[in-house]
């Protein structure tokens, strides 16, 4: 399996008045070739700026200090914009957070999607896009009749589904989908996510799920890393993830969701503050809020290692491991 | 007598309302401070009303008292100069922005007129502010008919062609400084600060205290004073000065026009000017001091009220703030 | 579309009742106003007092006055001016009226493209030492006072460089031994302009019908504008008239430079507002992941999107800018409806300053509907 996108120990900074705001700090992961990931955390931790950074739409303060970002080998970190735009939406589309918000009031609908495609493709004429397009409001199921419909003639769902067309418009390599289905009730988003799901899988392309559910993740990423305060603090396949969890974060957030499979878990919140980025320590961000927190964890921050197979961790006290250890021992 | 020593320790409720507007003045203040427009045109008035209220009087009871020879009178309305030849007179030692043809000293006029145009300006902006509030209120309030007529008058004092009408107007009446600020007050009035303050008292109706206040019995006006009044006062306050601008320009315009009945007035002196023929063709370079001080003193104060406005706005819509 | 049309027409029409109630009641029944005039003269006797006031039809009621004006305004019958006399009121103001509407079109059109663009770049731009220095500009000429701002004109231009007619609308020399009147020139000017102005119009809509390429559609408009405008310019140059035409435009640049000077800044000034919030929409940060050019986003996605509250603001600021209008036609000798309305006034002819004033009025609100339907056009939201 060939490497879509790699992203090795990036470090994305805004800067403000208050300080250094360290939304991405040190991140690294792969993504295959037909792989999907998952990258959970909770608000504000910075899920965000890493697809802005990947897509290098950063805001006016923002800035890439370190690392490396290599789609297909190529770093992007040092393209010029020139360059940049062409793997734009040909190389990585992005289904934004706010997919309601994501059309321009004032142009149908259709001819946004066919924008991007002749952006890309100068060769297909106008006809030959128009009819790619139709294809794809198909294939989210759209009836391509409402191609010439303005934005604020769609419902919601109508409009999410409309964006994901838009995404696939150029045929890319990788997907972000940062939390699509957000503003949706439960059951529109999951059948959406499951459409999408099954697309990304019969075009066999790569994928980003953004989210700060891990319930809704897991039903559709292999991969899943787990974000806390600007870093990635556990990454591993979904099963693993979800069997033996490593960082207490994770654990705590496995807690903190209602179980996917309808079990009555009791919804348990992690107990603390959300981080705050602004000026981060350099110890462990989660020893706050950490049950397990020793002194070893109030001085320096935790490596990130792969302490299994497949599976990365940055925490001095991984858990279950730990058990399952002694179980075998 | 132990409640009366903690009341006594308390701040009274009147002292403690003092502290929060007051440190809510600071707060705003601070901001208003960060735009630079907003501040340059706060010292523009402020030089402005020094020149007018104080540098004028002092001139006019010292150097400008007419002397016992009864040579020269820097009378802004009735002077003369029998010293000099020629009036209009360029700039000199004793008339440090000239004469005007009748032979008056100009920055006498210039700073005669001052408090005036102020009046004026603050007298109109005062009243539209007054009518627009209480009907801007009222509309979002009660609703309904009542709303719709407003606003539809709004609508038409909005593109109401106001100089034209002024011009009209005053080729009928005999138009004094009070009129025309009580014709601008109240026709601005129903204009579009109405629909502006409507807006704004329409996000406050439905804030919570609002309800509860009804809830215990509140009556309707007694709402509109109390609570929604205070909530809009600072948007009031910031058309107040787009407002005074928009006043001293169209008093500068019909007295321009020589349509007032006003013995001195920035607009008046270029009128003076004008009809005498000064600032007709080629004559325009060489009179500059007959057209230029007062054309720019209208110019600096509308503009130091609108970049008040401006500044006021950044406090008032957070959302044109900066980071 | 047509029913919207419809509606702000209906709407137009109730507005232009109320407008011109307004002006009845505040111009001729106000104490001091019309009656009074009329009937100022002290050696008036009671009957002759009695006749002037059934001649102008005002011993009747109120109300009945007010029908019978409302009548007269809408059969276009407006009295005899007097100082033009016997020339009836509405034959002044048909002269007249074309006048001011193409100065004032002229004027617009530059006005708001210069607005639109350099409140595009600044928004785009933001931070720059150009940003505020535009704004700086902006905000001086949007607060200059008129007159000032005509006086440095005409001294610079004018008197300075000497390159620029001022104070007439043409050059009486020229027009010593013509058989014909400067208004039919005028007019010949104005079906000119209007046919080039339709021909882009039409050229606009093949353009759009024909192709999707940007590039496609741009080779038309401009090849169809020049073309027109071409033929335009070639027919005055072989007429007779061509010379006089241009004599009536060589004196409109500074009367409309002075228009657009005084009003560009408003649509500057919002349109950087509107576009920095603009920019803040996700559909922009979309445009841009599709990897448009940074000029496509901030053209065809930011400005365009922007554009709506700037229109808005601009029927706002019509009264304002009729208002700069008849500064400038006073000033520059122009003789459109503001400086009639102006002599009328300062010459006391009371028919013709209130027929100019209802007309000036009747303009505003059409320029108003014509604005509308313009932001039907552009607002899809609105159009269906
Ligand atoms: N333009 C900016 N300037 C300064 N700080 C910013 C900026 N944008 C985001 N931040 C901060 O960076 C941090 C990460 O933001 P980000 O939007 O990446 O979070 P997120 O994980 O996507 O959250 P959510 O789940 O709410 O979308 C937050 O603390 C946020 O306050
Ligand atoms: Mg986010």
């Amino acid at each position: 399996m060939s490497a879509v996108l790699e992203v090795k120990d990036l470090k994305m900074y805004y800067s403000t008045k208050q300080g250094m705001v360290k939304a991405a700090d040190g991140i690294s992961f792969t993504v295959n070739q037909g792989e999907s990931m998952g990258l959970v955390g909770e608000s504000g931790c910075g899920k965000t700026s890493v697809s802005m950074s990947i897509m290098r739409l950063l805001a006016e303060n923002a800035k890439i200090v370190g690392g490396q970002i290599l789609f297909k080998g190529q770093d992007i970190v040092k393209l010029k914009e020139e360059e940049m735009n062409k793997i734009r939406w040909a190389g990585i589309a992005m289904i934004f957070q706010a997919a309601m918000n994501s059309l321009n009031p004032v142009y149908r609908v259709g001819d946004q999607i066919i924008e991007a495609i002749l952006a890309h493709e100068p060769d297909v004429t106008f006809e030959e896009a128009r009819e790619r397009v139709a294809e794809l409001y198909k294939l989210v199921g759209l009836d391509p009749k409402r191609m010439d419909n303005y934005p604020h003639e769609y419902s919601g769902g109508m409009k999410q589904r409309a964006v994901i067309a838009m995404s696939l418009a150029c045929n890319p390599d990788l997907i972000i989908a940062d939390e699509p289905t957000t503003a949706l009730d439960v059951i529109v988003q999951d059948m959406i996510l499951k459409e999408l799901s099954k697309i990304q899988k019969k075009l066999n392309m790569s994928m980003i799920y953004i989210s700060h559910d891990i319930a809704v993740i897991a039903e559709v990423a292999e991969k899943i890393a787990i974000m806390y305060s600007g870093k990635i603090v556990e990454l591993s396949d979904a099963v693993t993830i979800f069997k033996k969890p490593a960082h207490p974060y994770t654990v705590g957030l496995m807690s903190s969701f209602p179980s996917i499979h309808g079990e009555k878990k009791k919804l348990v919140t992690i107990p603390g503050e959300p981080p705050n980025l602004l000026n981060a320590p350099d110890h462990c961000r989660f020893a706050p809020r950490c049950p397990f927190a020793t002194k070893e964890c109030w001085e320096k921050t935790p490596p990130y290692e792969e302490i299994e197979p497949n599976h990365y961790v940055a925490c001095f006290h991984p858990q279950n491991l730990r058990k399952q250890v002694s179980i075998n021992g | 007598m132990a409640t009366k020593e903690i009341e006594g320790a308390l701040e009274s409720p009147l002292t403690i309302k003092m502290k929060l507007a007051w440190r809510s003045f600071k707060e705003n203040w601070k901001i208003f401070s960060e735009s630079k427009i907003g501040v340059l045109g706060l010292w523009i008035v402020i030089i402005f009303a020094i020149a007018g209220f104080i540098v004028y009087p002092i001139l006019a009871a010292t150097v400008w008292k007419p002397t016992l020879s009864g040579m020269v009178s820097y009378d802004p309305v009735t002077g003369y100069d029998f010293t000099q030849m020629l009036n209009p007179a360029p700039p000199s030692l004793h008339h440090l922005l000239g004469t005007d043809p009748l032979g008056r000293d100009v920055l006498a006029q210039l700073l005669y007129s001052t408090p005036r145009e102020f009046a004026l300006g603050i007298l109109a902006a005062l009243i539209t502010v007054f009518i627009g509030t209480i009907i801007g209120t009222v509309s979002a309030y009660y609703g309904g008919a009542v709303d719709t007529f407003f606003m539809r008058l709004a609508d038409l004092v909005l593109l109401f062609p106001f100089i034209p009408f002024l011009i009209v107007l005053s080729g009928m009446i005999q138009i004094d400084l009070f009129r025309l600020a009580l014709i601008i007050g109240l026709i601005s009035g129903f204009g579009g600060i109405t629909i502006v303050l409507r807006s704004q008292a329409m996000i406050v109706k439905v804030k919570p205290f609002i309800e509860s206040a009804k809830v215990s019995g509140a009556s309707n006006p007694y709402l509109i004073v109390n609570h929604i009044i205070p909530n809009v006062m600072p948007l009031s306050f910031l058309y107040m000065m787009f407002n005074v601008t928009g006043a001293i320009f169209s008093e500068a315009v019909l007295s321009f026009f020589g349509l007032l009945n006003i013995k001195m007035s920035w607009g008046l002196m270029i009128y003076t000017a004008d009809t005498a023929g000064y600032i007709v063709g080629s004559n325009i370079g060489h009179y500059w001091w007959l057209w230029l001080p007062p054309g720019a003193a209208i110019t600096l104060l509308c503009g130091a009220f609108y970049f008040i406005g401006r500044g006021l706005d950044e406090v008032v819509n957070p959302r044109l703030r900066r980071r | 579309m047509l029913k919207y049309v419809g509606k702000r027409l209906i709407q137009i029409l109730i507005l232009l009742v109320i407008y011109i109630a307004v002006i009845f009641f505040l111009l001729h029944a106000m104490p001091g106003g019309i009656k009074a005039m009329l009937t100022m003269n002290p050696n008036l006797t009671p009957q002759a007092r009695e006749a002037i006031l059934h001649a102008f039809g005002l011993d009747k009621s109120l109300w009945i006055q007010f029908l019978t004006y409302l009548k007269n305004v809408f059969t276009l019958n407006l009295g005899i001016s007097f100082s033009f006399y016997p020339t009836p009121v509405w034959n002044i103001i048909a002269e007249r009226l074309p006048r001011t509407i193409l100065l004032f079109t002229t004027a617009t059109l530059v006005s708001f493209f210069i607005g639109f663009s350099s409140g595009k770049s600044l928004a785009w731009k933001r931070g720059k030492a150009s940003e505020y220095v535009a704004t700086v500009i902006g905000v001086i000429t949007y607060t200059v006072f008129t007159p000032l701002l005509i006086f440095v004109f005409i001294w610079f231009f004018g008197a300075y460089l000497g390159i620029m007619p001022i104070n007439q609308f043409l050059n009486p020399d020229l027009w010593l031994k013509t058989n014909f009147t400067a208004q039919t020139i005028f007019l010949y000017l104005l079906l000119t302009i209007s046919l080039v102005g339709a021909a882009m119009l039409a050229a606009f809509a093949v353009a759009r019908k024909v192709s999707h390429k940007v590039k496609t559609r741009k080779i038309i408009f401009y090849t169809a504008t020049a073309i027109s405008s071409a033929f335009a310019v070639f027919w005055w140059a072989v007429s007779p008239y061509g010379i006089y035409g241009a004599d009536i435009l060589w004196h409109m640049v500074l009367p409309v430079l002075t228009v657009a000077v005084v009003s560009y800044a408003g649509t500057m000034l919002v349109m950087r507002d509107s576009m920095l919030e603009t920019i803040k929409e996700d559909f922009i940060t979309t445009a841009r992941a599709k990897g448009l050019p940074d000029k496509v986003v901030r053209d065809k996605h930011a400005a365009r999107t922007a554009m709506l509250p700037v229109i808005t603001n601009f029927v706002l600021s019509m009264g304002f800018v009729v208002s700069g209008g008849v500064i400038t036609e006073s000033l520059f000798s122009w003789p459109g409806m503001g400086m009639t309305l102006l002599n009328a006034t300062l010459g006391k002819d009371y028919p013709l300053a209130s027929g100019a004033l209802i007309f000036t009025g009747i303009f505003v609100l059409f320029a108003h509907l014509v604005v509308d339907i313009i932001y039907a056009f552009l607002d899809p939201r609105i159009r269906y």
